[in-house]
């Protein structure tokens, strides 16, 4: 019976690898289909797909174990739930959901039912901060959760969803479009101009327009673009950083759906300026929902003569555009992390440089940009660099989007100029009452109000787009410890600095809640984190610090000498 | 005799190469960066351009091997870097992607560079 069964599992991963391919890149969209089928990756099925990959049994596993969206102890059960428990959904009101989950099904998060039909899971933002809490099963999304609507979500699954009519897509609050969302443009405007550009003048329109990179680090995309352009090479690629894993991000989520054709078209502007052939969208397992949608943008473009060969009849010019799924690990938003992903390896950084643009994906040279960037990059081709060198400031040219939630009257998502102030922000979101604002997510920087003058731009607080609002009623203390309990969790572990100072700072942080916290220990603490900030290996490290070491900072009075609660 | 500028932001390399070229009979300029650099091109229409590529910016050599071309600057130029060490790649000249006559890994022998430079002006 068991020679059976392996021999079906051998089939099986056969006609996986004629879809994924027979290298090692294939292994994680193997594991998440077998896991699909499966409901659990045993040891036979990563001994069957190592020995089918020609690697070792233990690799396979060391990957299996790596991404939370994969599973090797436990079967899951039918109906996987998976709880938001970021900060957004947080302040939400995500602690009362979990609570009513856990009574109505008699489990702890973690844990399957006995029935096998439910798994109760926390993950780490699902990109809904602003129609939280957002509750995840299978590849079905729920906004705006109550501890109310629970049983009946649990009803719902038990008749496999028959009687619930589910959006596609869970639409997006999109409070304010500027020129980018409202570009008007006629469908491949964008790529058609651009392939009447020699490579060199797409990359000098770039250049002109001074478009830097909309994940937050703010590189100008032009020199990633010019230096893998330049490299000699007959294999790049580009890649689509689509693993919008950043707490208090959501914006992505809109583009990949509302956007898609112009997300497609910068890509393939992207690999014509580069000499790529190839490109990869690394879509976040969190936005499964998404994959049908974009598979069948992408064969659209490639029955339009968009994708594929000799792209609009420019001959020579040969791109596609192959989707991949990451597997619920945030550190796969660090692009080394993504290109090991991609590779089939664990999501771990590797040291910089080289740089990607130099050794990137199978170690050719790879661009990986922002969702965003890639679509600003098609609007400039079709418009002109002057159009977007317009609005925003002299070192942060065009506008942004940017993701609102927390405690604001209007959250959602605002495309807004560069060099906009927190003040002017707030007034446009219904927030002119917070005590503070988190901004760049949990690796950002938390501002208070005394510094609500400065500006959002490059030059002074930069932003991949993600702005958490705080009222004033909210404990800074435990925004820092939601900060500290999702590094804790996403910390990839390859260094120590990492690994260990999350750890020892949220033990800090549950001493301040107890009020046994000294001064001298908190100023260790501080250090500590400065350390971090120095010693990491990847921007994970360097910046998970950030959140605590402001909190501390700007309301250390708030934050020591509580009395604890009574028992 | 040649009017030769070098745009390079390590003023220890250019100091060494000007020396270099100045023993062979050349007369040189230098430039610190990409924008005094295009400054220097109008003032000194030079001979022949000496080229870093990595200084503020790590792809400034070559934007300003496009814009010069774009400017109808039509005398040699030299790309002398190590971008290719640093990265691990391969960069040469290419008429589209890196329009210059010629590209070199630093460090480079002195005699090597006395004849690339001779090379290139009888080109």
């Amino acid at each position: 019976m068991q020679l059976v069964e392996r021999e079906k599992l051998d089939k099986r991963i056969e006609t996986l690898k004629q879809c994924y391919g027979n290298d090692r890149s294939a292994l994680l969209p193997i594991l998440q289909d077998l896991q699909a089928e499966y409901g659990l990756l045993t040891g036979l099925i990563m001994q069957e797909t190592a020995h089918a990959l020609g690697i070792h049994p233990v690799e396979v596993e060391g990957v299996a174990t790596f991404y939370s969206f994969l599973r090797t102890d436990q079967k899951q059960g039918k109906y996987v739930i998976r709880l938001c428990r970021t900060i957004s959904c947080d302040l939400a009101g995500k602690a009362r959901v979990a609570r009513q989950f856990e009574n109505e099904l008699g489990i702890r998060f973690g844990e399957t039912t006995k029935d096998g039909l439910f798994t109760l899971e926390y993950t780490n933002c699902l990109g809904m901060c602003d129609q939280g809490p957002a509750v995840m099963i299978n590849d079905r999304l729920f906004a705006k959760v109550t501890p109310q609507m629970v049983p009946q979500i649990i009803m719902d699954c038990r008749q496999d969803f028959l009687k619930t009519v589910f959006p596609e897509i869970t639409p997006s609050d999109v409070q304010k479009e500027g020129p980018i969302l409202k570009n008007a443009l006629p469908f491949g405007e964008g790529l058609k101009k651009a392939l009447t550009l020699s490579r060199s003048d797409v990359i000098a329109t770039i250049r002109e327009a001074g478009l830097k990179g909309r994940g937050g680090a703010g590189f100008p995309t032009a020199t990633k673009w010019q230096l893998a352009g330049t490299a000699v090479s007959d294999t790049k690629y580009v890649v689509c950083n689509a693993d919008e894993g950043e707490p208090g991000t959501f914006k992505d989520r809109y583009l990949l759906h509302a956007q898609t054709d112009l997300l497609l078209a910068g890509m393939t502007i992207a690999g014509y300026a580069i000499g790529a052939q190839k490109g990869y969208l690394y879509l976040r397992g969190e936005y499964l929902y998404l994959r049908k949608h974009l598979e069948k943008s992408i064969e659209k473009r490639r029955q339009s003569g968009l994708l594929g060969k000799d792209i609009q009849g420019k001959k020579g010019f040969s791109f596609d555009v192959e989707l991949r799924l990451g597997a619920g690990a945030y550190i796969c938003g660090e692009e080394t992390a993504l290109i090991e992903s991609l590779e089939g390896q664990r999501g771990e950084p590797r040291n910089r440089p080289p740089f990607p643009v130099d050794t990137g994906f199978m170690g050719n040279p790879t661009i990986v940009n922002n969702v965003e960037t890639f679509i600003d990059a098609a609007i400039i081709c079709a418009k002109g660099p002057a159009w977007f060198a317009e609005y925003g400031t002299e070192k942060s040219k065009g506008t942004k989007l940017f993701s609102i939630s927390g405690d604001c009257k209007k959250p959602g998502i605002y495309e807004l100029p560069f060099g906009i102030t927190v003040q002017e922000l707030l007034e446009e979101v219904g927030g002119e009452d917070a005590k503070a604002v988190q901004i760049g997510g949990a690796s950002g920087h938390c501002i208070p109000a005394p510094e609500f003058k400065r500006n959002i731009a490059f030059e002074d607080i930069s932003s991949g787009g993600s702005i958490i609002v705080f009222g004033k009623n909210r404990d800074m203390l435990q925004v820092a410890k939601n900060f500290m309990e999702f590094f804790t969790e996403e910390s990839c572990g390859q260094c120590t600095p990492c690994r260990e100072g999350n750890i020892k700072i949220l033990e800090g942080i549950e001493l301040l809640e107890k009020g046994r916290c000294s001064t001298s220990y908190l100023n260790e603490l501080i250090r500590l984190g400065e350390t971090m900030q120095l010693a990491s290996k990847c921007g994970l490290g360097q910046s998970s610090p950030n959140a605590f070491l402001s909190i501390v900072e700007h309301f250390k009075n708030e934050i020591l000498g509580r009395v604890p609660e009574a028992v | 005799m040649a009017n030769i500028l070098i745009v390079d932001d390590d003023q220890d390399f250019v100091e060494a190469v000007k020396s270099v070229l100045v023993s062979g009979g050349h007369r040189v300029v230098a430039a610190y960066s990409r924008e005094t650099g295009m400054d220097a091109v109008k003032k000194e229409n030079p001979d022949l351009m000496i080229l870093d590529v990595m200084m503020e910016q790590p792809d400034d050599g070559f934007a300003m091997a496009h814009d010069l071309r774009k400017a109808e600057f039509k005398k040699p130029i030299l790309m002398l870097s190590s971008v290719g060490t640093i990265s691990g790649m391969t960069f040469d000249k290419d008429s589209d992607m890196n329009p210059v006559d010629a590209f070199e890994e630093k460090p480079i022998k002195p005699e090597r560079l006395l004849a690339k430079v001779k090379e290139l002006l009888g080109a």
